[in-house]
């Protein structure tokens, strides 16, 4: 099978058989993530919040890619249901057995960000979330629009997120494939050296991830071919 | 330039023409480039900034194999195209994404390359998607020879005699591009990372320099093999003969979702352009100047429709169109500007009422090209900040949203999806290449991988679940039961401030073209000689006409 790509909008390149670490641009990570989310079984909505997440996080330090796959793993095909909180003022528990989808927590969050369900004034207790630094992003995006930095509060540690920086307990964040946490408005926020953008990614996961995105693809057929411009010669 | 900037106050003032005018598929495909279009705007920057070029590379082999770089400097940054020369076997060339080998290979460098930095991109710009470029690259393209032209062309010089006109106009161009790849692809710089540099802040503007150098490439490597043919009988192209050359482009259906997967930029194209056209009309008077700029863009117009070569029936019957519409605008031209007090918002009004679409949108360009000093500012609006996911206004009401359904979408609305007509195709993505094509619903497997393209249908769906919720409902809430609808959900909201936004036609429909998408966006970018091979897969040309960046007057780009 080849697949050298051709759709100069969207279709990223053929990510695998790159040397183990490649950079690639925000864009690709993007692409390459939005792809194998739809591929996992997510919503188009829902898999472009994966690539927002993703390349939010490498913009920032840390290897979303890497995250996304660990996510996908656990979750690809499970239903909806499976996978959304039970949104209540204060509490979001996940509305089935195992834990929350990161992608589905954290675009909730975003949109009932001005609602009394998604209101961080008094505290609001998540989880427990998959791959929780994934949720990181979507932070991001609230501490922007509502101009106050927030505290994420797990077992282990604390995060704070603001509007373009992380700083707190990440590398433990990272490292965790699940939690419980509380969510708050931060007053004060440590001090930090500003973030470094880090687009690196590991071929391996880069692969993996492929094989998700070619879930999204169909295979060929002659009438297929010849409508998008084979079979005519271009020696004129 | 223009009689005056006055707008017309009485109860005729010019209005925007409507989304529902505008946004449909008929009218897109029949767009034709303006001074609005993103190659003019680089000229026209390149020009004002007083930039210079030089080719400070140049080892090309007698077989006309080798590397050559062109140097563009502007006021604070200089961009230099890197050219990779091959000697590629006929079996071997292929406009489509099968192809592995081209003519030539190229790549946009951000500053001056080293010889290091040559030698890193001739590893891998001869590969295109099989190799890697870096954050230091703004673009990556591949380029085919006219196989007949090439060989008149560089046979004509090496006899001491120039090429001959007809064979140059029933071509357009030494060579045409098989793909430009720019923001972020294959490793190249992101686009966001290069926006806020003034010359690159407009659409398309690398991807533009990286074609108009490609053009002067074109004839450098003709006239260099002719040379190595004719010996001292070779000749160089004479200036009107060159001027004439274009650079071709060769794109099938992985444009044409673009438009569609970009509704910011489709919509600040769409309405930089239709302002554009309200200013203009909004003019009082006719200056002498502006009349003459006017009468000349049209026998310009008129030279370009004579020239522009088609056999697919479509295009055939659109050209017949344009060409009786321009013997009305010219008839039609000889009483301008009469008395009337606002007199291109006169001639505007009389080719809504007497020309067809193609003529239409052909005057909205005549009309434009003599206000520079009135709608040039307009490029500025064209760009747009694209973020993957938008965050969703989840606190706006189901009621709401359903209003904005009514206002934007009543298009989509009003579409029957249970009937198969409406959905007789599906979009999807070609596990064999990567690429996007169109499938039967009826016949065709893989329908349900269908991507994200059936705008209309989305819309209508939405609505029906809308229409079973409480118009107090939150959106938060509503996509919370609803997942699926996320995506349409978003872009309804982009549309409800953007009302260019969306392609008012169903994408999914038995007759449904993908070549008016092309048009459109072609258009923009400034193609010319619009040349459908099938209704997916088009050739145009790009500068023709065009100065070139080592021509002796360089200076005078405008």
């Amino acid at each position: 099978m080849m697949t050298e790509p051709n759709d100069p909008t969207q279709s990223g390149p053929d990510l695998s058989g790159l040397a183990t670490r490649t950079r690639l641009s925000r864009n690709e990570i993007e692409g390459a993530c939005t792809k194998a989310a739809r591929g996992a079984g997510l919503s188009w909505g829902h898999a472009e919040e994966a690539g927002f997440a993703a390349g939010w996080l490498h913009a920032h330090g840390i290897d979303g890619a890497a995250a996304l796959l660990a996510h996908l793993e656990k979750a690809a095909g499970k239903p909806w249901d499976e996978l959304c909180p039970k949104v209540a003022a204060g509490l979001w528990l996940p509305a089935g057995k195992g834990a929350i989808c990161p992608l589905i927590l954290g675009s909730s969050l975003s949109d009932y960000g001005s609602l009394p369900e998604g209101s961080l004034d008094a505290g609001l207790a998540i989880g427990p979330v998959s791959q929780p630094v994934l949720v990181v992003p979507f932070l991001a995006r609230l501490a922007r629009s509502s101009g106050h930095p927030i505290a994420m509060r797990f077992a282990t540690g604390t995060v704070y997120v603001g509007g373009d920086h992380i700083s707190g307990d990440i590398k433990v964040l990272v490292d965790l494939a699940e939690t419980r946490a509380d969510l708050s408005a931060a007053d004060t926020v440590p001090e930090t050296a500003p973030c470094q953008a880090d687009y690196e990614c590991d071929a391996a996961t880069l692969a993996a991830l492929g094989v998700f995105a070619m879930r999204t693809t169909v295979p060929p057929s002659e009438r297929s071919r010849s409508d998008a411009g084979a079979g005519t010669d271009d020696n004129d | 330039m223009q009689a005056g900037n006055t707008l017309a106050t009485d109860g005729g003032t010019p209005q925007p023409r409507s989304p529902q005018v505008v946004m449909r598929l008929e009218r897109m495909g029949s767009a034709h480039p303006t001074r609005l279009s993103f190659l003019r705007v680089l000229l026209r920057r390149m020009a004002n900034e007083g930039w210079r070029f030089d080719r400070p590379v140049w080892e090309i082999d007698d077989h006309g194999v080798g590397r050559a770089v062109y140097r563009a400097a502007g006021p604070k940054r200089s961009y230099s195209l890197v050219a990779f020369a091959h000697d590629l076997p006929a079996e071997m060339r292929s406009d489509r994404v099968i192809a592995t080998a081209w003519d030539a290979t190229f790549a946009l460098f951000d500053g001056t390359p080293s010889a290091a930095d040559l030698d890193r991109l001739q590893a891998n710009v001869p590969l295109q998607e099989a190799g890697r470029v870096s954050s230091q690259e703004l673009s990556l393209s591949r380029a085919n020879r006219s196989v007949r032209l090439w060989a008149h062309v560089v046979d004509r010089l090496a006899a001491g005699q120039q090429p001959d006109p007809e064979e140059i106009a029933a071509v357009g161009y030494l060579m045409r591009t098989t793909a430009v790849y720019g923001s972020g692809k294959f490793g190249a710089a992101d686009r966001r990372d290069i926006a806020d540099r003034p010359e690159l802040a407009e659409p398309f503007q690398p991807e533009m320099l990286s074609v108009w150098l490609t053009r002067q490439f074109t004839v450098d490597i003709v006239e260099h093999l002719a040379m190595v043919k004719g010996g001292a009988n070779a000749v160089r192209l004479e200036p009107a003969i060159k001027a004439a050359f274009g650079v071709g482009n060769s794109t099938g259906l992985g444009m044409a979702p673009y438009l569609v997967r970009h509704p910011l930029l489709l919509n600040n194209w769409s309405a930089a352009r239709e302002e554009a056209l309200t200013r203009v009309r909004g003019v009082a008077g006719a200056a002498p100047e502006a009349v003459r700029c006017l009468r000349q863009t049209y026998q310009e117009a008129r030279r370009n429709a004579a020239d522009w070569r088609s056999e697919h029936p479509i295009q055939v019957a659109k050209l017949a169109d344009l060409c009786a519409d321009l013997d009305r605008i010219g008839a039609r031209l000889d009483q301008f500007p009469g008395t009337a007090a606002f007199p291109w918002d006169e001639l505007w009004r009389w080719g809504e009422a007497t020309l067809s679409v193609e003529g239409q949108e052909q005057l909205l360009a005549l009309l434009i090209e003599p206000h520079g000093d009135l709608v040039d500012d307009l490029s500025a609006c064209m760009s747009a900040d694209e973020t993957v996911a938008a965050p969703l206004n989840g606190s706006m009401t189901v009621g709401r949203l359903r209003e904005i359904l009514r206002q934007r979408y009543s298009w989509a609305l009003a579409t029957d999806f249970t009937q198969p007509e409406n959905m007789a195709r599906f979009w999807y993505v070609s596990e064999e290449k990567l690429e996007p094509r169109l499938g039967e619903r009826a016949s065709d497997e893989g329908a349900e991988l269908e991507q994200p393209l059936c705008i209309a249908r989305f819309a209508w769906e939405l609505d029906a679940d809308l229409a079973q919720s409480p118009a107090t409902e939150t959106v938060a809430a509503f996509v919370m039961r609803h997942p699926r609808h996320r995506y349409i959900v978003r872009r309804a909201q982009i549309a409800e401030t953007h009302p260019y936004a969306e392609v008012h036609d169903n994408l999914i429909a038995a007759d449904m073209l993908p070549i008016d998408l092309m048009r459109c966006k072609l258009a923009f970018f400034g193609a010319t000689h619009f040349d459908p091979r099938s209704d997916k897969w088009v050739r145009i040309s790009l500068f023709q006409g065009a100065p070139y960046p080592l021509d002796p007057e360089g200076g005078s780009l405008s």
